[in-house]
């Protein structure tokens, strides 16, 4: 029949259009699926060293700054700082950040990076962008609709929906059905 | 075809990387031109409640996690205020540590319950010693931004 040709074309062609956009989506998914594990889009790397505590020493915010620097031999010229109490400083650089507490010596530094390759397919599969994207993400979802249909009735006989299909298509439709008779 | 096909996809990403801006913009545009001061909402919360303000600061904390809200200092040493947005609508990335944010967003407060504070022992003297109490809950109230647009 002329029509299972056709659709083995859609089928083929949206399929090649599709193809990395769907890895795209496949791999954020299992990322963010895993969000209460990982962070999906940064590498957090945290650490703590110490310095000579300054207990009876009060110390304007420069000050602060400048002791911090200095105790960690730091020459980078620091972005901005911040001081949520007396005792303490926040210190911001491009990427990492020092936390310290200059009461008891403790300083945290935590240093961020991009997970590549996830943060910029998280971007795009949670809809980051927004605007145009959010069109383009509904015509991929529809193109996915598209290769389920055209997937279903594309061969025939045993190898077709009618032959072993109808068997793995049941066994697709009871997956979401049963979890959701368990945990919905 | 396939050279026009490549040559455009190329013009393309080159074009819109030379128009790319280094402020970043998230949410909706930002309309108030008239700032408020952080200190002025923290010292009087509840006169904000309600209306929509324009802060600015520096951000001195980010959510790891979903970049669902962000920490600002005020203009006055020691004290922040949070800028919650709803989640995905707006994405703060973490690398807005340490940078200058303008926000606009209204303020609102929630109220939570928490174990009163005690000192553990109740025999010994404390301020609010009458909630000194084992199992006895305080009432907090939380005043936040609900963060409508945001430059960073």
């Amino acid at each position: 029949m002329k029509w299972r040709r056709t659709i083995r074309v859609i089928h083929r062609d949206t399929g090649y259009v599709a193809a990395v956009l769907t890895i795209i989506y496949a791999i954020s998914g299992i990322a963010v699926n895993h969000i209460d594990d990982w962070n999906p889009n940064y590498v957090v790397e945290k650490r703590v060293v110490h310095v000579d505590p300054l207990s009876d020493t009060i110390l304007t915010k420069q000050q602060s700054l400048n002791y911090v620097l200095t105790e960690l031999e730091i020459v980078d010229s620091a972005n901005s700082s911040f001081r949520p109490s007396p005792v303490s400083i926040d210190i911001f650089f491009e990427g990492k950040t020092i936390s310290a507490n200059l009461k008891t010596g403790k300083v945290e530094i935590e240093e961020i990076s991009h997970r590549r390759f996830f943060k910029e397919s998280n971007f795009l599969h949670l809809n980051t962008p927004k605007k145009l994207w959010t069109w383009i993400a509904d015509i991929f979802a529809a193109s996915l609709i598209l290769l389920a249909a055209t997937g279903l009735f594309m061969n025939k006989g045993k190898q077709g929906f009618k032959g072993r299909g109808k068997w793995f298509a049941l066994l697709g439709l009871a997956i979401p059905i049963i979890f959701l008779i368990i945990y919905y | 075809m396939h050279k026009i096909i490549s040559t455009s996809i190329f013009l393309m990403i080159f074009f819109v990387s030379l128009i790319a801006d280094d402020t970043k913009k998230y949410g909706e545009k930002i309309n108030s031109t008239e700032k408020t001061n952080i200190s002025e909402i923290i010292n009087k919360p509840e006169n904000f409640v309600g209306e929509k303000v324009l802060v600015e600061g520096t951000v001195v904390n980010v959510c790891a996690k979903r970049g669902c809200w962000i920490e600002l200092a005020s203009d006055k040493e020691f004290e922040t205020i949070r800028v919650k947005v709803q989640d995905g609508v707006i994405v703060f990335p973490m690398e807005a540590k340490g940078k200058k944010a303008l926000i606009e967003g209204e303020v609102y407060s929630f109220e939570y319950e928490t174990d009163a504070e005690c000192s553990g022992s109740c025999g010994h003297k404390k301020e609010n010693e009458e909630n000194c109490e084992h199992g006895k809950k305080e009432v907090k109230t939380i005043y936040q931004i609900r963060g409508i647009g945001a430059e960073i």
